[in-house]
């Protein structure tokens, strides 16, 4: 008999993602750590522009789209009035690292207890497939038709990375939905960032890797085998720092 | 007994009292006061205050923070107010209540650090990308300021805008008498986050832009309708009627009061509200009246489009109206005067 | 309605000269504003304020024409003194060595200010000696109210430490003109 399709309760309708998109996968993991850690009602959703924007058509939760790349700051003036809600920011990496590299940067810097939930596709995926700042060298977008050129666009950024080196943060890591493997690891940093925010321990951020098929021109399977071939070895998964329930 | 106030500490302190609890901003001579003071006052009162790496951000914390139910607040001067336009856009669209606090500087671009109305056009016609207006509040002096911040949620949270208060460098750095409205007890609006989903919202792809519109036009008729506020004097028997507001409204009165204690038929119209345009005003006019004069600290000229769109909706007259742009500063009630007098000898040309 | 210009150097406490003389008209139940010239410098340049007080309306808060300036270097001194008033008053401290005879019609009142602050060992007083003298001059109010609201505006700000040097330099420039 096959194991019957169980569905988080906050998920209320289909969200209208590409086929072989990563972000349906990112969005149920998210609400199935929420509501195993029984904080499904209990949460607001800051969330970004661009393919990030579905979560907003498709959860039964508080949430507030923000403008382009503020998500950081939005979510700054949320959790600083409501500090008992969850305030998770969902957003992509055009919007939450190019147009949004000062606001994330700076909720960062300030050590917010938030938890800032990034979508690596290394493009914009809403708009067409253009650069974006985690495009690789070489990679074809729609404003890269030669591919990327690092010595006049500078080079793919590793977020995760500058937060977890540069800052204080509580829990900083990188996981990939590019296997099922990967999938269960992604899960379990969610759920520790956002125990992080329950704990007040500080800013928590986990970056997912994820496909984006119809931008890079291949199908779902290839797409999937380009993070494991491809990216992985650039943005490195697993956890870069951990505080381990010390409160701040 | 009243007290020397300077005018962004005894504002400050008004928005404290009227139950603001959220405060965000990025430093900005002449308003940076405003943000000194509630950077330690707010959190006497179990309220939060960031210092924002930006304008923008400062705006997008407001919008995080009013989203939660809270009466939150920003202030700035002219280049930063240009910075955060896409949030008060933001927060129009979402309906959320804020105020603003804008003590305009004069000039483009950077600027200079003069106090002017520069920011008139920018203000009452709905500053940032879209289809929105604010209600924008123009005080003539501290005490009124300090009367306008809890009057400013009151309308924010009735009709769901933005209010603007829409003052002056000058009106901020200065000091006089002040006496402050009394303490209000903090609530959060019904509508606010409390991460239950308690109050259902149309999703972001549900929403009808043809429906809104019809609700957008009824609610900005209303305010249009209510909250047209100004204080006149003299329009009765008029033959000439300034129009001005904020701090050379309140040199245009001293120079009005004197122009008829030479015997000149004067009158004086002063915008409390600059959106909504007073228009209400403009039917106690004297229908014979030969002129109307603005009186405006800038260079070009803004409030002179609404009064002479207003003389011909109100007043259905083509009788000339004139500026008098003063660029930055308050305008001397000597100067206007004598520039009045300009203006009868016909040595200033109207603008329409 | 009386308008004073209170004008000299950044820190020589030329602001501070004119809110206390816009305080003790307020602590008179008359009308006062107070509006201070600011700028990109904090310390170094000129500075200078208006004060206006009298029981009538007070309309516009800047600048248009002192009857009384209050002044304490050369070129506030030379800027300020064409736009006094018509027989108009300047009280002018010792630190002001340029020609003061420009303006026939305008009472000159000399504050050897600096001197009697140095007398008193607190050279930063010149400021407070000033307002003594001013408001000796001026003639507006009595000596012991302008030091009751003096002193009650210093404890306003948490600065009742210096009342007793504060009063001494009030009385010194009071009795020097």
């Amino acid at each position: 008999m096959p194991a019957e399709r169980k569905v988080p309760e906050m998920i209320d309708r289909p969200m209208s993602f590409c086929p072989g998109c990563g972000h349906g996968i990112i969005i149920r993991l998210i609400c199935e750590c929420l509501e195993e850690l029984g904080q499904d009602q209990n949460v607001i959703f800051p969330i970004g522009v661009g393919c990030s924007s579905n979560l907003g058509g498709g959860l039964v939760a508080d949430r507030l789209h923000c403008l382009h790349g503020r998500a950081g700051a939005v979510a700054t003036g949320i959790k600083r009035v409501n500090p008992d809600n969850l305030v998770i920011t969902y957003q992509g990496d055009g919007d939450a690292y190019s147009i949004g590299i000062a606001e994330t940067t700076n909720a960062a810097y300030r050590n917010e207890n938030i938890t800032v939930i990034t979508v690596n596709n290394t493009n914009f995926g809403m708009t067409g497939g253009q650069m974006s700042l985690t495009t690789m060298e070489g990679q074809k977008t729609s404003t890269t038709v030669h591919g990327r050129d690092c010595s006049v666009t500078g080079f793919p950024i590793r977020f995760p990375e500058l937060v977890a080196s540069q800052f204080h943060p509580a829990y900083v890591a990188r996981g990939s939905v590019s296997s099922p493997a990967n999938i269960k690891k992604t899960k379990g940093y969610i759920k520790k960032a956002l125990q992080a925010q329950i704990n007040r321990e500080g800013y928590s951020m986990v970056e997912v890797m994820s496909p984006c098929p119809v931008n890079w021109g291949m199908k779902p399977i290839q797409a999937m085998e380009r993070i494991n071939n491809d990216l992985i070895s650039y943005y490195p998964l697993g956890e870069f720092t951990e505080k381990g329930g010390e409160t701040r | 007994m009243a007290e020397m106030m300077k005018g962004n500490v005894a504002i400050a302190e008004a928005a404290v009292r009227a139950g603001v609890r959220f405060y965000a901003g990025y430093p900005i001579t002449p308003s940076s006061e405003i943000m000194e003071y509630l950077s330690w006052r707010l959190s006497e009162v179990g309220g939060s205050f960031v210092q924002a790496e930006s304008e923008l951000a400062g705006i997008n914390m407001v919008f995080g923070a009013s989203s939660c139910g809270v009466r939150a607040m920003t202030a700035s001067s002219g280049p930063g107010i240009s910075l955060k336009q896409e949030g008060i856009s933001a927060l129009s669209d979402e309906e959320l209540p804020a105020l603003v606090i804008n003590m305009v500087r004069y000039g483009n671009g950077l600027g200079t650090l003069f106090s002017s109305q520069c920011d008139y056009h920018r203000e009452t016609h709905g500053g940032g990308h879209g289809d929105y207006r604010c209600i924008v509040l123009s005080p003539s002096s501290i005490q009124e300021a300090v009367d306008l911040i809890p009057t400013a949620y009151e309308l924010g949270e009735k009709y769901r805008v933005v209010v603007v208060l829409m003052s002056e460098g000058a009106l901020g750095q200065m000091m006089e008498p002040v006496e402050l409205p009394e303490f209000l007890e903090p609530k959060k609006n019904y509508w606010g986050f409390d991460g239950k989903y308690s109050y259902k919202k149309i999703g972001i792809f549900d929403r009808d832009s043809m429906k809104e519109a019809v609700e957008l036009n009824k609610k900005y008729a209303e305010i249009k309708e209510k909250e047209q506020r100004w204080e006149s004097e003299g329009l009765e028997d008029a033959d000439y009627v300034f129009v001005a507001y904020g701090l050379p409204g309140r040199s245009t009165l001293g120079a009005v009061r004197s122009l008829r204690d030479q015997g000149y038929k004067v009158g004086l119209i002063r915008p409390i509200t600059t959106w909504p345009f007073p228009e209400n005003a403009f039917r106690e006019v004297n229908p014979k009246v030969k002129a109307m004069i603005t009186v405006e600290a800038n260079a070009t000229g803004q409030l002179v489009d609404d009064v002479a769109l207003y003389t011909k909706k109100i007043l259905k007259s083509d009788i000339p109206v004139y500026a008098l742009p003063f660029v930055y500063g308050v305008p001397p009630m000597k100067e206007i005067q004598n520039k009045f007098r300009q203006i009868l000898a016909d040595e200033i040309k109207e603008v329409y | 309605m009386k308008e004073v210009v209170c004008a000299g150097s950044g820190g020589q406490g030329v602001l501070t000269c004119g809110l206390i003389l816009s305080d003790i008209a307020v602590r008179e139940g008359q009308n006062a504003t107070w509006c201070p010239s600011y700028g990109s410098a904090m310390r170094g340049g000129t500075a200078n304020c208006t004060v206006k007080f009298g029981k009538d309306v007070i309309y516009n808060p800047q600048q248009e024409e002192p009857d009384v300036l209050i002044v304490m270097n050369n070129p506030s001194f030379e800027m300020f003194i064409k736009i006094v008033a018509p027989n108009g008053m300047a009280v002018v401290g010792d630190m002001v060595t340029c020609d003061t005879t420009v303006r026939p019609d305008v009472t000159i009142v000399k504050v050897p200010c600096s001197a009697i602050a140095d007398e008193l060992g607190n050279a930063r007083s010149a400021n407070i000696v000033m307002t003594g003298a001013a408001v000796k001059a001026m003639g507006d109010f009595s000596k012991e109210e302008a030091i009751a609201a003096m002193n009650a505006m210093f404890a306003k700000k948490g600065k009742s430490k210096f009342e007793e040097a504060n009063k001494k330099a009030f009385k010194a420039g009071y009795a020097a003109v």
